[in-house]
């Protein structure tokens, strides 16, 4: 158990109630709950293990539903985001991104928000199809979607910036 | 052996993935109700077109059987049409176990929109009809003849405040007498159903046998609506009609051949 670990699990449990008792009651516009717990995912190393990411996406998206009495978006989106992010990294910082750093600090701010945009937008879209699953439906899919990944790109965003602080 | 494992290394994050995936999706099936119905109605689909294939290659196969089959039931069909055909030419043939003798008529003149509907139908004494017999039509019950000339008859309809039928249910034989209120053709209360009778939506309602215009169970209704008062100890029922009464133009009046006898027996008891 080193240090590292031991943030990922505060991390967990942190999001995952913040999740699950706060956001998700906020319903801004009537219809947008930011998610923020994918900053798990976002922030989890860069270089660690994968198979251990996918568990633990899957634990929490599990746990998020079942707190939240979802029907299971929340575990098919993370889990699959959670799968897809060694792709999105390689895709968004280069194939040769074999840099052993512990948060997205060192790149370029580009190469950050790209990342940063696929991961959100990506476990969104999943997830509303998932909520939805039906084509008749498909103008309200993309249009929460885009929404809710707005108000969560800027609430990740913010809480990168106090992370960045804190590790100062 | 060693590259089996080898692979399975290689590929593990993508098959812990899916083994994940197959449980999060038995869990999205377990607990949401419109989820399921989507899979089952897409396994349904796949599964039936498949199925549908197969029927069609089946059905090309057999096709020699099956013309055989319809030609066998045509010639049936064809027997019983030129039976039926036969029986109907004397126009006063009746099964002889029935109690009542049939006639068939034509509607030359209907009414539903006033509070007493009269009817006017093309046959007359000389055709044997007589006052106070039943009129039904393919679905349902009409009315009762009231006037008689050599070539016409009146019929006041069911949907004339003044007459009230005999009827009851057809799962248990509850009755009641049956009225129409004036507002709707295709409504009808019946009252004076006793609230010890179970009731419910839907009930079919048939004729009674008690009044001797109609023999026991012609299909009328169905029960549209129903209110038990606190009170008083009958129903207040609603009834929607099977048949529609303003789009009929074949009718069939019915002769009780035994109304004599109990009319004998009716005035000896008195």
């Amino acid at each position: 158990m080193n240090r590292d670990n031991l943030i990922s699990i505060f991390h967990f449990i942190i999001l995952l109630f913040l999740q699950s008792f706060l956001l998700n009651n906020i319903n801004f516009f009537g219809f947008i709950n930011p998610n923020l717990y994918l900053l798990f995912i976002i922030v989890y190393r860069l270089n660690g293990n994968a198979t251990i990411l996918i568990i633990l996406g899957f634990l929490l998206g599990l746990m998020l539903d079942l707190l939240t009495q979802g029907s299971g978006g929340h575990t098919i989106a993370t889990l699959t985001i959670a799968f897809l992010r060694q792709f999105i990294i390689k895709f968004s910082f280069g194939v040769n991104f074999e840099v052993p750093l512990g948060m997205i600090e060192g790149s370029l701010l580009s190469q950050r928000l790209l990342y940063l945009i696929l991961m959100i937008l990506i476990h969104h879209l999943l997830l509303f199809i998932v909520i939805y699953f039906s084509l008749d439906n498909t103008l309200t899919i993309l249009k929460n979607t885009l929404f809710t990944s707005f108000f969560t790109f800027i609430l990740i965003y913010i809480s990168l910036g106090l992370f960045k602080e804190k590790n100062d | 052996m060693r590259q089996l494992i080898n692979a399975l290394l290689k590929y593990k994050n993508t098959l812990l993935y899916s083994g994940l995936l197959i449980i999060s999706l038995t869990f999205l099936y377990q607990r949401s109700f419109f989820h399921q119905s989507i899979f089952s109605n897409t396994a349904l689909i796949i599964s039936s077109s498949f199925k549908l294939v197969g029927e069609n290659v089946f059905k090309y196969m057999s096709l020699n059987k099956r013309n055989e089959k319809l030609l066998n039931e045509n010639i049936k069909l064809k027997a019983l049409e030129l039976i039926h055909f036969t029986k109907q030419l004397p126009e006063n043939k009746v099964i002889d176990t029935f109690d009542f003798q049939v006639f068939g008529a034509r509607i030359i003149k209907n009414s539903y929109n006033n509070a007493r509907n009269y009817l006017m139908i093309d046959k007359g004494y000389q055709d044997g009809i007589e006052v106070e017999m039943g009129v039904i039509s393919s679905d349902g019950v009409l009315g009762i003849i009231n006037q008689v000339t050599a070539n016409f008859s009146s019929v006041i309809s069911i949907l004339n405040r003044d007459v009230k039928i005999n009827a009851g249910f057809k799962k248990n034989g509850a009755y009641g007498s049956l009225s129409w209120k004036g507002n709707h053709p295709k409504r009808m209360k019946l009252d004076d159903v006793s609230t010890l009778n179970h009731v419910m939506l839907g009930d079919t309602i048939v004729t009674g046998g008690m009044s001797d215009y109609f023999p026991h169970g012609i299909p009328i209704g169905k029960v549209f609506s129903f209110e038990k008062p606190e009170i008083e100890g009958y129903y207040d029922i609603e009834i929607e009609l099977f048949s529609n009464l303003t789009q009929k133009k074949i009718v069939y009046v019915l002769k009780n051949k035994k109304k004599f006898e109990l009319n004998q027996l009716k005035n000896e008891s008195r």
